[in-house]
């Protein structure tokens, strides 16, 4: 199922399963007391130990009742110990809930067929919260291949938390999904107006085709009066043609700074030879790129806290 | 502004137009008993995804409107008997009661009295205690006062402790028993039949404000999501103390699915203020054009 990725999948299927549980569970010792500590893992011995599906389920469900939803904390040192047993493991942006209904997915029983038919049954039942668990937890969770249809089925939900669990910081997408699939992803992205930056490798994923879908986007924007992300130009960047050009020059005549600051990142990463021409008349901006003031990182963060 | 909790209302079938006018009359929390459809279903599918609907499109649309929402999960006694489905169904409930915001098992009890759903409903008392959440008991609009007893003694034979429970759609016949054996007692104010707001008046100023909860049980059919915040003005005009409306239009909505540990005042109180920008997708409630509605906290208190 897997088209791109020998390399990615290969850092993927090295996700040290054995220790990753343990992992999880410094992070909760970290934020949650005792008592929810033990009902955790006195769960996990009961469903192991009865193969209860329900008891599984119920712990599941109920861990809401003793675990926050306040984000994790992680240290630096935490922060490259995660990428280390998990490649683009990003437990930064999880929360203490989910945490703990990973660490009970984990341990459940990874025979194919006995796994499936319990998470099957979790996904289609799930709750918003619960979704955001699983679909974070793809790039963690055994047999992965499998689970393409499920992702590429949850970026069609209309619950922002949700989507953002597939789509943002987490590595699954740009290793698993087929290219239309990873740009209807993107494309709804930028729709729901989501901080692009956190969309994990997705310099490697450009494609002419998502760079065609966001010009048109932009186009469609603009009939409309209304403004477009900045960060969009980030996809067409290495694509640049005269079509994209004529895109880019508006972009740079616009009276939005943000709007130009992603316009002329796009410039100063193409190739495209009168990119530089254009470029060479906003020397505040070259100078903010080459600073490092100007990052797809800065833009999309300044964005999502002044224009939303 | 007075704060209002509609305990039961089948917000499934109801616009955004009603959304806002709640949230403008005050309403701060809404719970959605799962019932039936108006008609039977047919698959245990249908019911997986209704009872998805209700703890995930639902809540979070009513969010958008900056109601929270909290449901009851249960196997309605209509549709229990239709026996090989119910059966299924009952595998299914509990993949859905330990979620968040399942405040209740409901609503449960009889429709026609009949052997399947006397079945189903002890079923789904045992279900309640063995989870630790109160019942919702749906009582039968047809041969009412005999099948409220009956839902009562049946409880009680279950080792349900009353304070645990709402028995529902009550009227003048049923509520003095209902109190008197220390339920929770719920009217549904329908305009046209059951309990009009004028009725319900009445039966505040006879029996006190005590375990009495009101609510609109709003549905698919003839029926108005304002029942409760219209029917606490009424209160106020012929009379009834504040402290007394407050009770049967919010407080003991409060105490009694509280007990479930899935629903708290500061839900709403502390949550954040409504922002539709933020939570919206393609296929929204937010269609093009529209101006997506930013508020502050103060807003909230004033609105």
């Amino acid at each position: 199922m897997s088209l791109f990725t020998g390399v990615e999948q290969a850092q993927l299927t090295m996700t040290q399963t054995e220790n990753f549980p343990a992992f999880l569970m410094t992070l909760l010792q970290q934020q949650a007391d005792e008592k929810s500590i033990a009902w955790l893992n006195q769960k996990v011995e009961k469903f192991k130990e009865s193969g209860s599906k329900t008891g599984f389920f119920l712990a599941f469900s109920q861990a809401s009742r003793h675990f926050s939803k306040d984000l994790l904390q992680i240290s630096e040192q935490k922060a490259q110990e995660a990428e280390k047993l998990s490649k683009g493991f990003e437990p930064s942006f999880w929360n203490v809930l989910q945490t703990a209904r990973t660490y009970l997915l984990l341990h459940y029983p990874q025979q194919k067929q006995v796994w499936f038919d319990a998470i099957n049954q979790l996904f289609e039942t799930a709750d918003m919260h619960e979704h955001q668990a699983l679909f974070a937890a793809l790039p963690i969770m055994p047999f992965q291949d499998d689970l393409l249809p499920r992702a590429i089925d949850g970026c069609r939900t209309n619950v922002a938390l949700i989507f953002d669990a597939i789509a943002l910081n987490n590595p699954y997408p740009s290793t698993y999904f087929p290219e239309a699939n990873w740009n209807q992803m993107v494309l709804k992205a930028v729709f729901m107006q989501r901080p692009l930056y956190r969309i994990q490798n997705q310099d490697s994923r450009r494609n002419p085709a998502l760079a065609e879908i966001a010009s048109d986007f932009a186009h469609e924007r603009w009939a409309a009066g209304r403004n477009v992300m900045p960060e969009l130009w980030r996809l067409v960047s290495p694509f640049l043609n005269d079509e994209f050009f004529k895109d880019l020059k508006k972009v740079m005549s616009s009276e939005d700074e943000l709007e130009k600051k992603g316009g002329a990142l796009a410039l100063y990463q193409s190739d495209f030879p009168p990119a530089k021409g254009l470029l060479a008349d906003f020397p505040n901006l070259i100078h903010g790129i080459e600073s490092k003031s100007i990052t797809w990182e800065s833009i999309g963060q300044e964005y999502q806290q002044t224009r939303l | 502004m007075s704060m209002y909790i509609d305990p039961h209302i089948h917000l499934v079938s109801r616009t955004t137009d009603d959304y806002e006018a709640m949230q403008k009359a005050g309403i701060v929390a809404t719970i959605e008993p799962a019932f039936w459809l108006g008609q039977p279903r047919t698959e245990v599918g249908s019911f997986k995804d209704y009872f998805s609907t209700l703890v995930g499109w639902e809540r979070f649309r009513a969010s958008q409107f900056g109601i929270v929402h909290y449901c009851t999960m249960g196997l309605n006694s209509k549709e229990a008997n239709n026996i090989p489905l119910a059966e299924q169904v009952m595998e299914l409930l509990p993949l859905y009661v330990g979620k968040e915001g399942v405040v209740a098992i409901g609503e449960i009890g009889y429709d026609d009295q009949t052997e399947a759903e006397d079945r189903f409903y002890r079923e789904q008392l045992e279900l309640a205690k063995e989870v630790d959440l109160p019942v919702l008991i749906h009582t039968p609009h047809r041969d009412k006062k005999k099948g409220t007893y009956r839902s009562m003694d049946v409880a009680e034979e279950h080792g349900m402790d009353p304070g645990w429970v709402i028995v529902d759609h009550n009227n003048e016949e049923t509520v003095k028993e209902v109190l008197d054996r220390g339920y929770w007692a719920g009217f549904t104010i329908y305009p046209h039949t059951k309990m009009g707001s004028e009725r319900m008046v009445e039966i505040v100023k006879q029996y006190g404000p005590e375990r009495i909860i009101v609510n609109s049980a709003a549905d698919w059919g003839i029926s108005d999501p304002l029942a409760v915040p219209k029917t606490a003005d009424l209160m106020r005009k012929m009379g009834i103390p504040e402290e007394h409306v407050q009770m049967v239009t919010y407080k003991n909505a409060l105490a009694a699915f509280s007990l479930s540990g899935q629903m708290d005042e500061k839900d709403w109180l502390n949550a954040p203020p409504i922002d539709q920008t933020k939570k919206m997708g393609g296929n929204s409630v937010l269609r093009g054009g529209q101006v997506p509605r930013v508020e502050g906290p103060s807003d909230r208190v004033e609105n």
